[in-house]
């Protein structure tokens, strides 16, 4: 026999903590633990049984999971935040004494521990600990990009002091930089809120939402100190995840920061990339210098002079040596896996990772951009490089950096508009068009498309038909790249006829056969279906002569189906269409017994001829269609009659979602269908 | 000194005037006479300035200058603007500038006018020995010549010396120099031999701050130490010391804090942090946090297919109107799908900031919790049924109804399958045929008493019914002759034994004990009409059941406490009670269909007795409160039907536990009946709410397979009068029919 157990001692009474609790054994402060709580990743957890974890309390609390407090007890931050409150403790002592120069002197040392010139303390090993290997790393960089370029598009307050925001801006660009040179980028997306991207690095898929550059504007209380804290924290992250990607690529990390540059708004182009030189003379397939676009202007000459040294110096060596990404790239490409055909019929298929014709990373690569001054440029400039564009020019206005700010360069095959064609302004003088272009004219050779042509050719990897596309025309709707149709899910890019199911295209077709009947009736019919299911609805709603066809067997079929859903006591709501029914039912009876006795006797039930055979073909249609889905809800609820009780919530729970979400696809198709009639009427008419 | 004069002057002003205007126009130009009089003004009153203002334009009447030079000037100094000077001519012909007077008026600059000072500086006054005057004040103007020599005033002077005068001349403004009072005073005390100061003390007290004694040796005899004249050791030490930590570098040269930040920023050093990084199986309780899903079609800034019609695809006015209504915390989507033409033309997203900040918050913390998401077709979770071809045949619709007339209580098919004999209120019992409801008989047992049950004999056409404490046994008229003999012989073959009465007991008391059950003929009426034979018992008969041979007969009256349950054997026209004491009320019983069990429900349990062992064998607990009937599974024995007044229907598995394997509870009132259809896999009941539930059973063979239970039908049709619906049920032997009892007065066939 085994020992008897005391309560409390434990299972969830030991696991979990509160918060208080927490606290008072770390004896820190509750903004320093939360401080630590964001660092480390700590979370609160619900246990199984709150009343269990908490000594049968049930006063509603945050508990921990306690070997995660555990944990923290030999965190070495919490010694360094016990020595910041002494410190605060002797300052504020000083400042009591009235012993300024003390305070001044405790302070400035709080600054430089030891004076040694260091931060207190730094996040390193918390990001070690954290994400032990680069992948795991990578695969939290969602929310840390997220936050970051956030943070570089903020104004500076004293909450935010412009410093983070200048170091948030470097890590991005550098990011964004890794991203142009290993054209990891795959997909975009121009949505309400920003602009997301898509990278894929090292096989992890990394989304990240970049807001669009206006100036944010702060609503409700925020507390700036917590997402400084978050800042805080991925700024380390990305500080050694683009340490790590740079050096995988070879270069020197951190790249080289022109501070005028980047005054003069070059952005990107205020950094420029240099080959890692010791890593160069080791590995010889790594690029000895990439830079972006435009190198003549940007780089340094002694830093070119130096490069160029070691290109010497490599050639002697007489070891080919591969300087530009292109060509790694072909080489990366013979590298590529083989595609298994079948040999002989019989075998298993084993999927394979499907390598797309096109390689994405040079789809601009033949490309000269021009961005006219309306349109944003950061995010142009740096989706057309990641792309494979080499050369971006725009506007003096928006900025340092660009291949060319001349409009008529003759090197630019695209030029990126997003503004209105003026009608009135075509006279405008044409000797002088020389020097300066008119609002509408164009330079002949070259493509003019909207800012969303890029995107579109983006996430299609393939350069779309710049004619819809052009400067006034309406564009086509731009379609989410990260969504994944689902079966029964409403896709705008398949046609109707394909996605909807057979039920919704026969309501559609019943509708149609009304439509011809009468017109009004139609529209306030279909409002009425927007609320509830259309395939009943319209059966319903339709009118008389078709009524009487399928009248008799339909209701047969209704009134069993009904028989047997209020058979128990589950299906308590009660449907609103069964009530609708009754009145109905009443009428049908004497028929439907009729029927029945005519069913025992073996004697043909007597039927009105059908009107028109194109109606009754489609009533016969339905008719099966109906009689099919109610005995499949007949079985699903004599099935659901034989569950437990707790699986009943469950499947009613799920048969809810997904009813839920159908029902809102339903709606979409609903409106696409009346747009497409609308659409096809206009057409004939 | 001065006010003296003053007084003086103001009391002979009027002589004075005359006398300079005499003086200078016998000597000096009208300027001098212009200057002195402006000298002496600045300490006068405005009275005076006045009376000057007056002199002044008599002045300029009799000057021998032109008068249309002297009218601008006159408007100037009226108007104050202008130079504030009038150009004259001084005595030797040339310009001069004569400036007006200033008037220190109270807010004026000079407020704290000085005493008329010469500005000729540290020269001997004799200079100006020849000349009317003798310097220059501050102003400029010429210090005149104070009035002097009048005999009459010197001899005046000499009679009456003035206090403190030293008949002596002041160099510096040329007035008579006299002693003040104070110096007067001082003198007195010189000449007193007086102190000359006040305060001072003559011979304050002696504060001895040295010793006046001479010490004879002194204090210490030690030689100044060597220390004296070298450098400091522990100094040294100390320099030393900071010496080495700055060599060090634990000292570092002061650096003004913004370049200390730019040093932070540099100084920041870069290692490959994963430099041997090594895969760890990520922690059991760890939960990473989810990741926020990627934007749908409804978030892109432009959704629509077509621009005209994109109200279609956007949501409308009563969607958005609904969406604005909803407080921010509730909505569904944190934002309205919307659709614009251009990307110039897309605004910034106005809750980004918060937005981001929110997930910051979910990030640590909102309490996390693992949760495996069921991501399953639902239909996947309901178990495989048969199909319904499968069920079938259940009867499905009332096809023959039969009028009893009263309430119907209890109705029986009998073994054949051709007739229906049904029980009611009226105390009679009716026969029906059963396809076409044709009534062929009618047998009035009793007067008063309602027919609580009527039961077939199995393998016979023999009807028992109760009334009251009788049960009747009845021999149908309409049957064939044949049957109704081997029926008579049945019955009449216990008169032989005749044990009836006969083997009465003594009670522990001598009493006479009463029977538990006396046979008899009913009665030469009811005789004739096929009632052979009576059971009268002690208690009110609700229940009656037959072995399956035909020979015991159990009869259940729940009001008859010890004797509740008696079994009769028709062979012997024995009656036995065969419990002494029941743990509660017995609701009905059943013998087991073919092993020697009896089964008694009791109001919560059923308690099964071997008959052979005479002991209780098990206790089966449905759960229910109170329990109307049960019904065992004919074909295996091993299944029990249970249905309550609490709404419950339970099935039971014998062989698995005591407890109900599947509780249905599909009535909203109450169950009077549960029967097993014998040749088909069905069970149905009855209840007060009207209706019959009918279900497919069906039980394996194999001990390891549930059994399958599948709702059917609910067959409607029976009225609810008194708050009761249907009141029994009987299935048919060899067909899916149904014979249901109303409580309308109706039975029905289902079919």
């Amino acid at each position: 026999m085994g020992r008897i157990k005391k309560k409390g001692q434990s299972g969830a009474a030991k696991n979990y903590i509160t918060r208080n609790q927490a606290v008072r054994k770390l004896q820190l402060s509750l903004p320093d633990f939360r401080k630590l709580c964001i660092w480390r990743g700590i979370f609160p957890r619900e246990p199984n049984n709150r009343k269990k974890a908490n000594k049968s309390s049930t006063a509603s609390t945050t508990f921990y999971y306690a070997k995660d407090i555990q944990y923290l007890l030999h965190e070495p931050l919490v010694a360094k935040f016990r020595d910041q409150k002494a410190l605060e403790k002797k300052i504020s002592k000083a400042l009591g004494r009235g012993d300024v120069t003390d305070a001044a002197r405790l302070e400035r040392n709080a600054a430089r521990p030891e004076k040694t010139g260091r931060p207190p303390y730094t996040l390193d090993h918390l990001v070690r600990e954290r994400y032990p290997t680069f992948v795991d790393a990578l695969r939290d960089l969602d929310d840390a990009l997220s936050m970051l370029f956030l943070f570089a598009s903020l104004p500076s307050t004293p909450a935010v002091p412009a410093k983070m925001i200048a170091r948030c801006e470097r890590l991005c660009l550098e990011f964004q930089h890794y991203l142009i040179v290993s054209q990891s980028l795959r997909k975009s997306f121009l949505s309400i809120k920003g602009i997301y991207y898509q990278a894929t690095i090292q096989g992890v898929d990394i989304l990240w939402l970049v807001p669009y550059k206006f100036n944010q504007r702060v609503v409700g209380d925020i507390d700036f100190r917590i997402m400084g804290t978050f800042v805080q924290f991925y700024m380390t992250l990305l500080k050694f995840i683009n340490f790590k990607l740079y050096s995988g690529v070879g270069l020197v990390y951190p790249p080289k920061f022109d501070q005028s540059r980047d005054e003069s708004a070059a952005e990107l182009g205020a950094f420029t990339l240099e080959g890692n030189a010791a890593k160069a003379l080791a590995d010889a397939a790594a690029p000895a210098q990439i830079t972006n676009g435009d190198e003549e202007k940007s780089t340094d000459p002694k830093t070119q002079a130096a490069v160029n040294k070691l290109i010497k110096q490599m050639k002697n060596t007489g070891v080919e040596r591969q300087q530009d990404v292109v060509t790694t790239s072909t080489d990366a490409e013979d590298a590529a896996i083989d595609k298994f055909e079948p040999a002989a019929p019989g075998g298993d298929i084993l999927p394979q990772p499907v390598h797309s014709s096109g390689d994405p990373g040079s789809l601009f690569a033949n490309c000269t951009f021009f961005l006219s001054r309306e349109t944003p440029r950061q995010p142009l400039e740096f989706i057309l490089k990641a792309f494979g564009c080499k050369r971006v020019g725009w506007d003096a206005v928006l900025g340092d950096g660009a291949y060319t700010t001349d409009p008529l360069d003759p090197s630019i095959t695209h030029q990126i508009v997003d503004r209105p064609i003026i009608q009135a302004a075509q006279e405008a003088s044409d000797n002088q068009s020389a020097q300066k272009l008119g609002p509408n004219q164009r330079v002949p050779g070259r493509t003019y498309v909207q800012p969303q042509w890029v995107w579109d050719s983006v996430n299609d990897e393939e350069l779309k038909r710049p004619d819809i596309y052009a400067p006034g025309a309406q564009l086509p709707p731009h379609l989410s790249p990260f969504v994944q149709s689902t079966h029964g899910g409403y896709d705008p890019t398949i046609p109707l006829e394909d996605q909807e199911p057979a039920e919704e295209a026969l309501a559609d077709s019943d509708e149609e056969l009304e439509s011809d009947a009468d017109e009004d009736e139609e529209e306030e019919e279909e409002d009425e279906k927007a609320t509830a299911k259309p395939a009943f609805k319209a059966i319903k709603g339709a009118s008389a002569d078709t009524m009487d066809v399928a009248g008799s067997e339909d209701d047969e079929d209704e009134e069993d189906g009904e028989g047997d859903e209020t058979f128990g006591g589950f299906s308590e709501g009660g449907d609103a269409e069964e009530d609708d029914v009754e009145a109905e039912e009443e009428d049908t009876e004497l028929q439907y017994q009729k029927e029945l006795i005519a069913e025992m006797t073996g004697e043909p039930v007597a039927q009105k001829p059908a009107l028109n055979p194109k109606a009754k073909a489609k009533a016969d249609a339905r008719k099966k269609l109906l009689a099919q889905a109610k005995e499949e809800a007949e079985d699903i609820e004599r099935a659901k009659g034989m569950l437990s009780k707790k699986k009943r919530k469950l499947h009613e729970q799920m048969m809810y979602t997904n009813n839920k979400k159908s029902a809102e696809d339903q709606k979409l198709r609903e409106k696409r269908r009346k747009l497409e009639k609308q659409k096809a009427k206009k057409a004939s008419a | 000194m001065a006010p003296r004069t003053q007084l003086k002057r103001k009391a002979s002003t009027a002589a004075a005037e005359a006398e300079a205007a005499a003086f200078s126009d016998s000597e000096f130009g009208d300027g001098v006479l212009e200057g002195v009089l402006s000298d002496d003004s600045e300490d006068e009153e405005n009275s005076d300035d006045e009376a000057e203002d007056v002199d002044g334009q008599d002045e300029d009447l009799d000057s021998d200058e032109v008068p249309s030079e002297e009218d601008p000037d006159e408007k100037e100094d009226e108007e104050h603007d202008g130079p504030r000077y009038r150009v004259e001519k001084d005595a030797n012909g040339g310009e001069r500038y004569v400036y007006e007077e200033i008037d220190p008026v109270y807010d004026s600059d000079d407020s704290d006018a000085q005493d008329p000072e010469n500005t000729i500086g540290n020269i001997p006054l004799k200079f100006y020995d020849q000349y009317p005057h003798i310097g220059y004040n501050i102003d400029g103007k010429k210090i005149m010549r104070p009035a002097s020599g009048q005999a009459l005033d010197a001899l005046l002077d000499s009679i009456e010396i003035p206090k403190g005068w030293t008949g002596l001349t002041d160099p510096a403004t040329g007035k008579p120099l006299n002693l003040s009072q104070k110096e007067l005073e001082l003198l007195r005390k010189i000449q007193m031999q007086e102190i000359p100061e006040e305060g001072y003390e003559q011979y304050p007290e002696y504060v001895p701050w040295f010793t006046h004694e001479e010490e004879k040796m002194p204090i210490s005899a030690a030689p100044e130490p060597k220390r004296r004249f070298l450098p400091s050791k522990h100094e040294q030490q100390r320099i030393m010391k900071i010496v080495r930590a700055i060599r060090e570098g634990r000292i570092q040269p002061y650096v003004p804090p913004e370049e200390r930040d730019k040093e932070e920023d540099e100084e920041e050093e870069m290692y490959d942090l994963w430099a041997n990084e090594e895969a760890q199986p990520p922690h059991v309780m760890h939960i990473p946090p989810p990741k926020q899903p990627p934007p749908g079609f409804d978030l892109s800034y432009k959704y629509a297919i077509l621009l005209p019609l994109s109200a279609f695809f956007l949501p409308n006015k009563e969607e958005k109107k609904q969406w604005e209504e909803t407080d921010p915390d509730e909505r569904e989507k944190k934002y309205l799908p919307a659709s614009y033409d251009a990307l110039r033309k897309v605004p910034a997203y106005d809750t980004f900031v918060k937005e981001s900040f929110e997930r910051c918050l979910d990030l640590y913390l909102a309490p996390r919790v693992r949760r495996t998401r069921l991501n399953i077709d639902p239909n996947s979770l309901l178990p495989k049924l048969p199909r319904a071809e499968e069920l079938r045949p259940f009867p499905t619709v009332g096809a023959v109804e039969y009028n009893h007339g009263s309430r119907v209580r209890s109705l029986a098919i009998d073994p054949s399958g051709e007739w229906v004999a049904s029980g009611g209120d009226d105390g009679a019992v009716k026969f029906w045929e059963l396809r076409s409801g044709k009534q062929v008989a009618s047998i009035r047992i009793s007067a008063d008493e309602p027919v609580n049950a009527v039961k077939w004999r199995p393998g016979s056409a023999i009807l028992t019914a109760a009334a009251g404490q009788d049960v009747y046994f009845i021999v149908p008229p309409m049957l064939d002759q044949e049957v109704q003999q081997a029926s008579r012989a049945a019955l009449d073959a216990g008169f032989g034994y005749a044990t009836n009465g006969k083997t009465a007991t003594l009670t522990s008391n001598g009493n006479r004990k009463d029977p538990p059950g006396t046979w008899a003929r009913p009665g030469a009426r009811l005789e004739d009409q096929g009632v052979l034979l009576k059971i009268t018992v002690r208690a009110d008969v609700k229940v009656i059941n037959w072995h399956r041979r035909g020979d015991f007969l159990l009869t259940v009256s729940p009001t008859g406490q010890r004797s509740a349950v008696a079994i009769h054997t028709l062979s012997k026209h024995l009656t036995q009670i065969p419990f002494r004491k029941l743990p509660g009320l017995a609701q009905t019983a059943q013998f087991h269909p073919s092993r020697p069990l009896l089964f008694v429900a009791l109001q919560r349990t059923i308690r099964v007795y071997d008959l052979q062992r005479q002991e209780l064998v098990k206790a089966i607990q449905p759960g229910a409160r109170w329990i109307s009937s049960f019904d065992i599974h004919a074909a295996s024995g091993d299944h029990l039907i249970v249905g309550s007044y609490d709404r419950r229907l339970l099935w039971h598995d014998l062989e698995l536990s005591a407890r109900p394997y599947k509780t249905m509870r599909f009535h909203p009132n109450a169950i009077r009946q549960v029967k097993y259809s014998r040749s088909f896999p069905l069970f149905a009941d009855a209840s007060d709410d009207g209706t019959i539930q009918l279900f497919h059973g069906r039980v394996h063979n194999d001990l390891m397979t549930d059994p399958t239970l599948v709702p059917l039908k609910q067959l409607k049709g029976h009225k609810v009068v008194n708050n009761l619906g249907v009141m029994d049920i009987d299935w048919h032997p060899t067909n899916p029919w149904l014979v249901s009892a109303g409580a309308d007065g109706m039975c029905r066939l289902w079919a």
